[in-house]
């Protein structure tokens, strides 16, 4: 019995040490950080940990979507009708390892981006600004050594200066993703990445730089050096030689925790300052409110999501008959804009908002943030009316939909609850109103829903988009352009459409841009492309001894979305 | 004995081929879209699907995917993990001990404590110590690791906040791991070698709970196998010789009951042992332990192909040469099996 009382205090004693120190910032989260090279980020994960070991030309000023600050260059100017770009760049910065910043290395690392510009990463958008397209030279023989090597180049006195072959109003936005950091290239070239000249440039094209030497070991200008990763933990430490204020938590620590239970437990006795959740409904009933917690709501949601109609759905399998003969649909059903219209007025927005998003949803009237830039909240929303929907639907194809009945099939992504509670919240409606519609609804898996909706076999889908920069144009013209990413998968075309958004890329004029989304916008709601889903609004939470964490400096932007800023504005009591 | 070891040797490139033929071969089942999935972390990479695929040669027939593996692997390259964001070998060398090490605290008692309950159990026969060892049993056998880890966790974690949580190292000493000189890769081995015994210490506390988890849900089996085959040993006819003979019950029960009904455990053990490094799954996910467990259910459910083929070769070695051992330890325990 003695043994094991000395036991017990020996381990009360030793796991009592385990709470998270002052000093140390401790994340959990389930999954491994892919990489941490710059030059091929493009997912939240890696982004949270390069965004804070490498520095961009520039960033947003706090929670803004629209303001952009300096922060490894001093400041800019734009010339040549806008297409010409000059960066006066930042004294006395070092690198981690101890190397000075010097404007070769901002050309090397953009060049790196141009020349590589894997198929992993989201080099496309800033190779569209500054190549004319967003293919690298393996998929597009026009790319050159000359053009890359022009497109971005140094002047005598040592600024930076990007030649874009068109006006791009996004292009300062494009700068402030991570992906577009400052490497440090001498220290590169010595591991073993690209030489950063001519001589062997074509072995590098379209390379993945996921493994790559400089992920594994980086060296940027941030606030936090990289420390050490393996199987469990990653580590990083203040950065002693870092150019701006010095951060207040002195090390960072996010451990692999698979188990949500696990990350739970550990959060709430306080060894963990933060921890990847499980979705609002879990949440709200393990964590909110429970002592020493900091809850943060009603934060800006930048994904926007809608069901597609495709009015050149190619896939015979979803079709049934493939006529309007109440056993079917043709490939064209969604070409009738009545179809569309009566579709959107028989999605219960109200109840997806209830029964989904726990009460905290929001209709938008565009595909577009409501935070950003371009967003017109006086564009119509559709609301559940089945009244309307059914005098769409008897006006639709003369008559032959109401008359005849159909049957279609739809498909969402298996395992995504929300997006099939949404098809059956449409499914019910739609056969309620009358008893010849019938709507099939099937779960498929993710890669082959994919695959099919590209090729434009998909009849009706769920799907979203993330921002990769904070404009307009990276939404609005991936949804409604007739060139746009989205386009095979529903075929909406509209020609005054198209004009609007080539209009929109080629303007720098705020206001201008702001007209022409606002009209696209209008053009849509009439045109009912999509059912747009209500909005899910964010929130946060972490140890309440956690400073620098609140809803007036939360930037949807940033890659660390457990507090939206970056680390070096956090603090702990 | 050392042509029986030589011809099971042999036997384990046999085994890695006809594993991976078999594997890539059913991979071959799944679309392109399907295996360029790993490589897909957001719908804004999904728009690229086609480069990818394109890239990794997803749409090549069967017999150039396969070679292309095979080369590599015959150089040394088993390729890159996405589960693991490391190469496999890396993955494996990184891992590998630590799973050794689990094993290690947790087969040894699991194997020792069941021999010794089992042996009780049937020499008291439904006695009260043996009623209460079956209660024991089913509820291993019942209870899925996944329950018991959790409970263990709420229990002597945040509960009582007797151990720690989910881990290898408190976060006090992750920084300090990356200054200790790594011998053999255990990491309560090396710390000790280094003279870091807190690190030691704290490694050991945070093994308890799976180890205590893995012991609780396997040595079930193992108590039952053992308890019948004594029972069956004790009614026999050499122990009733050897009873007849005067000898003590306690000369009977271990030298001559025990010892044969151990025959079976050592199969058992071999299984178990097989089991352990090859991961203990879902403990090392609840524990988030960094062992090979872990870094295989990642990789199982994101079609990390590269990593599934990997850990299949790593398991065929483990198993031929575990059941090398075992067959040798057959012979050992009981010298009518000859190998010759």
């Amino acid at each position: 019995m003695k043994k094991i009382a000395a036991l017990s205090t020996l381990l009360i004693l030793t796991s009592a040490l385990a709470v998270a120190p002052k000093d140390t910032l401790v994340i959990q989260e389930s999954a491994d950080i892919p990489t941490m090279d710059p030059g091929v980020t493009y997912d939240t994960a890696s982004g949270s940990i390069t965004e804070n070991l490498y520095e961009t030309l520039l960033t947003y000023s706090g929670a803004s979507l629209t303001k952009l600050e300096p922060l490894l260059s001093t400041k800019w100017t734009i010339s040549n009708g806008g297409k010409t770009y000059t960066f006066d760049l930042r004294k006395n910065v070092k690198f981690h390892s101890g190397n000075a910043m010097t404007c070769a290395d901002a050309e090397y690392s953009f060049e790196r981006n141009l020349v590589t510009n894997s198929a992993e990463s989201g080099n496309w958008f800033i190779a569209e600004s500054l190549l004319g397209t967003g293919a690298n030279a393996n998929d597009d023989k026009t790319i050159t050594w000359a053009r890359i090597d022009k497109a971005v180049e140094c002047n005598a006195a040592g600024q930076l200066i990007f030649n874009l072959p068109a006006v791009d109003p996004a292009f300062l936005a494009k700068l402030a993703y991570t992906g577009q950091s400052v490497i440090d290239s001498k220290y590169a070239i010595k591991l073993g990445e690209w030489s950063g000249k001519e001589a062997d440039w074509k072995n590098w094209v379209g390379k993945d730089l996921t493994n790559s030497a400089l992920s594994k070991a980086p060296s940027g200008t941030g606030a936090y050096k990289f420390v050490r990763k393996d199987a469990n933990a990653f580590l990083a430490t203040a950065f002693d030689g870092y150019w701006g204020k010095k951060p207040a938590i002195k090390n960072i620590v996010i451990q692999k925790v698979p188990e949500l239970a696990a990350r739970q437990q550990a959060f709430l006795r306080g060894d963990a300052d933060m921890i990847e959740g499980a979705g609002r409904a879990v949440d709200e009933e393990q964590i909110k409110g429970k002592p020493g917690v900091m809850w943060v709501d009603n934060l800006p949601n930048t994904v926007a999501s809608a069901f597609f109609m495709n009015e050149n759905i190619k896939s015979t399998g979803l079709l049934g008959s493939g006529k309007l003969d109440g056993k079917g649909i043709p490939a064209n059903f969604f070409k009738d804009s009545n179809v569309r219209r009566a579709f959107s007025y028989a999605f219960n927005y109200e109840q997806y908002i209830q029964d989904v998003q726990k009460g905290k949803g929001k209709q938008r009237t565009m595909l577009l943030p409501d935070t950003f830039p371009g967003y017109d909240a006086k564009v119509g929303t559709y609301s559940f009316d089945k009244a309307k929907a059914t005098q769409y639907f008897q006006r639709a194809w003369g008559g032959q939909v109401w008359k005849n009945g159909f049957v279609m099939t739809a498909n969402y992504r298996a395992g995504a609850v929300a997006s099939q509670t949404a098809m059956e919240i449409l499914k019910k409606n739609i056969e309620s109103i009358n008893p010849k519609f019938r709507v099939n609804i099937q779960a498929k898996p993710w890669s082959e829903m994919l695959a099919a909706s590209k090729k434009g076999e998909e009849a009706m889908i769920i799907i979203g988009w993330a921002p990769d920069y904070a404009d307009p144009d990276n939404f609005m013209y991936t949804f409604y352009s007739s060139n746009g990413y989205y386009f095979p998968r529903n075929n909406w075309k509209d020609a005054q459409v198209d004009k609007w958004l080539e209009q929109a890329r080629n303007t720098v004029n705020t206001a201008e841009r702001n007209r022409l989304y606002s009209l696209v916008g209008k053009k849509a709601y009439e045109q009912a492309p999509y059912i747009l889903m209500p909005a899910g609004v964010n929130y946060l939470f972490t140890r309440d001894n956690i400073t620098g964490v609140s809803a007036s400096n939360y930037n949807p932007m940033i890659s660390f979305a457990y507090t939206g800023t970056f680390w070096k504005e956090l603090g702990k009591k | 004995m050392l042509n029986f070891i030589v011809r099971r040797l042999i036997q384990i490139p046999v085994v890695m081929l006809v594993l991976s033929l078999m594997i890539v071969g059913i991979t071959q089942l799944l679309t392109p879209e399907q295996r360029a999935a790993p490589y897909i972390r957001s719908e804004q990479q999904a728009a690229r699907l086609e480069q990818i695929i394109e890239q990794r040669g997803l749409r090549d027939p069967f017999p150039v995917q396969y070679g292309r593996w095979l080369s590599a692997t015959l150089k040394g390259d088993l390729g890159y993990s996405k589960a693991s964001s490391q190469d496999v070998i890396t993955t494996i060398q990184e891992r590998l001990p630590r799973t050794l090490e689990l094993t290690f605290v947790t087969a040894i008692p699991i194997l020792l404590l069941s021999i010794w309950l089992g042996t009780l159990s049937a020499l008291h026969k439904d006695k009260l110590i043996d009623q209460i060892l079956r209660v024991f049993v089913v509820l291993g056998y019942s209870l899925p690791s996944f329950v018991v880890g959790i409970l263990l966790l709420a229990v002597f974690y945040a509960y009582l906040g007797w151990l720690p949580g989910a881990g290898q190292v408190s976060v006090l000493n992750t920084f300090a791991l990356g200054e200790l000189q790594r011998y053999t890769g255990l990491l309560t081995v090396d710390a000790a070698l280094n003279g870091r015994w807190d690190i030691a210490w704290d490694a050991l506390q945070h093994l308890i709970l799976p180890a205590m988890t893995l012991l609780i849900v396997l040595s079930a089996s193992i108590i039952k196998v053992m308890r019948n085959n004594m029972l069956e040993a004790l009614t026999s006819d050499y122990v009733r010789t050897a009873r007849a003979k005067g000898l003590s019950s306690r000369v009977v029960n271990n030298k001559h009951a025990r010892r044969n009904a151990l025959l079976s455990i050592v199969t058992l053990g071999g299984f178990l042992i097989i089991g352990l490094l090859s991961g203990s799954l879902i403990t090392e996910t609840i524990f988030a332990y960094p062992g090979v467990g872990q870094w295989v259910v990642q990789a199982a459910v994101g079609v990390d192909l590269a990593a599934v083929l990997g850990f299949a070769m790593l398991t065929a070695v483990i198993v031929v040469v575990v059941s090398t051992i075992v067959d040798i330890l057959y012979g050992v325990i009981d010298p009518r099996v000859r190998f010759d």
